[in-house]
């Protein structure tokens, strides 16, 4: 589990078929404070596919159609199938129809609008999914 | 004010919220279709603790800067607005600035609107919205303390509740039986093809069903009340 304490940048993987909400999260990261995040890009679920299997991702924001796949449904279990743990947010413009209610089903962590997206939200993002959700008695140890 | 229900809070977002970065985002859309740029949501403990933004049931969107411990993010128990919801159960806006609040003045406002919040478990909360305006009318407070009530009775019934309800989802009872196998919280999460985050969660909602405070707590109390054999 990624913790707040890693000295190292946290490794965000956007995967998105157009290249322009590339260069849109990176600004959106510029206004993020209090955070230090290495954003890498990859236009199809292959190359996702592929870049999770080398590691040292932490979080991947997905868009959720990605041509020619259909929507996260199809998509997101891929990732998972590949040995990703770390957790999964679905983008898009339109999170409105009611397939995205079972987003948990299908191994994703959240979803928002790309409308959302701005400094805060991706600070929450980030301090949401790092932190420590069990206390030390909960440790792994204690089995 | 334009606040309908084309707003994302009181739209079917609302119905759809599942985990605390929707209620980030509900909450988040609340502030700003009132004109605010930040919020805070956390339970009021007791007149020692001030109010703790790190607590497990916190919300908020305050910059880390804004506070003199990043790591504890607490509002002192001399702090105006912690001073106010221990005084009022009322909506209303708060001067911020004198005596000062050492943590929401970085905001650069003079003033915070506070919402207190009952839980029907009786548990009291406080929704806290800096950096809009501060000289509103009471139809505009009105208007925010209903919206907030709202989304706080959604985040009760999805988040609170957990407390004290005791049966377990089929989802949870999974993840209970994988841990009584020995897994740890990765392997599950590759077995299931979930995060390790979200297994961790569905552990921390079982632990606060079972009143347990570990796993192998856990995995005795479910045995022992049938809930795996």
């Amino acid at each position: 589990m990624i913790t707040e304490q890693d000295d190292r940048l946290l490794r965000v993987l956007l995967v998105d078929d157009d290249p322009v909400e590339h260069v849109l999260l990176m600004r959106k990261l510029k206004t993020a404070r209090d955070i230090s995040i290495e954003l890498d890009y990859v236009g199809d679920i292959g190359g996702a596919v592929d870049i999770v299997k080398s590691g040292g991702v932490d979080i991947i924001f997905l868009d959720n159609r990605l041509v020619p796949n259909n929507d996260f449904r199809e998509t997101a279990p891929q990732l998972r199938n590949a040995g990703f743990i770390g957790p999964i947010g679905i983008i898009s413009s339109d999170i409105s129809g009611r397939y995205f209610e079972q987003f948990r089903e299908y191994g994703v962590d959240f979803r928002i609008g790309k409308d959302e997206i701005d400094g805060a939200a991706i600070s929450f993002i980030i301090a949401e999914y790092t932190r420590e959700q069990l206390s030390e008695t909960c440790s792994e140890d204690y089995l | 004010m334009p606040v309908t229900e084309t707003v994302l809070h009181l739209g079917p977002e609302l119905e759809r919220a599942v985990n605390r970065m929707d209620f980030f985002r509900l909450f988040k859309s609340l502030a700003g279709s009132h004109g605010f740029s930040n919020f805070g949501i956390t339970e009021i403990l007791g007149e020692e603790q001030g109010i703790d933004l790190q607590h497990v049931h916190a919300l908020h969107n305050f910059p880390v800067s804004w506070f003199d411990d990043p790591k504890q993010q607490v509002m002192g128990k001399t702090d105006p607005v912690f001073v106010r919801l221990q005084q009022s159960c009322a909506p209303c806006v708060v001067d911020i600035d004198q005596p000062p609040s050492s943590v929401l003045n970085s905001s650069g406002s003079r003033s915070a609107v506070v919402i207190p919040l009952q839980a029907a478990t009786g548990k009291r909360h406080g929704l806290i919205f800096v950096g809009g305006e501060s000289d509103l009318s009471h139809q505009a407070l009105a208007l925010i303390a209903l919206d907030s009530s709202l989304i706080f009775q959604r985040y009760f019934e999805v988040i609170l509740s957990l407390d004290s309800i005791s049966g377990l989802s089929d989802r949870e009872i999974q993840i209970v039986r994988w841990t009584s196998e020995g897994k740890t919280s990765a392997e599950i999460a590759i077995i299931l093809g979930l995060s390790e985050h979200t297994v961790n969660s569905y552990i921390a909602a079982v632990l606060r069903k079972l009143h347990v405070v570990n796993r192998a707590q856990m995995v005795a109390s479910a045995i022992r009340s049938g809930l795996i054999t």
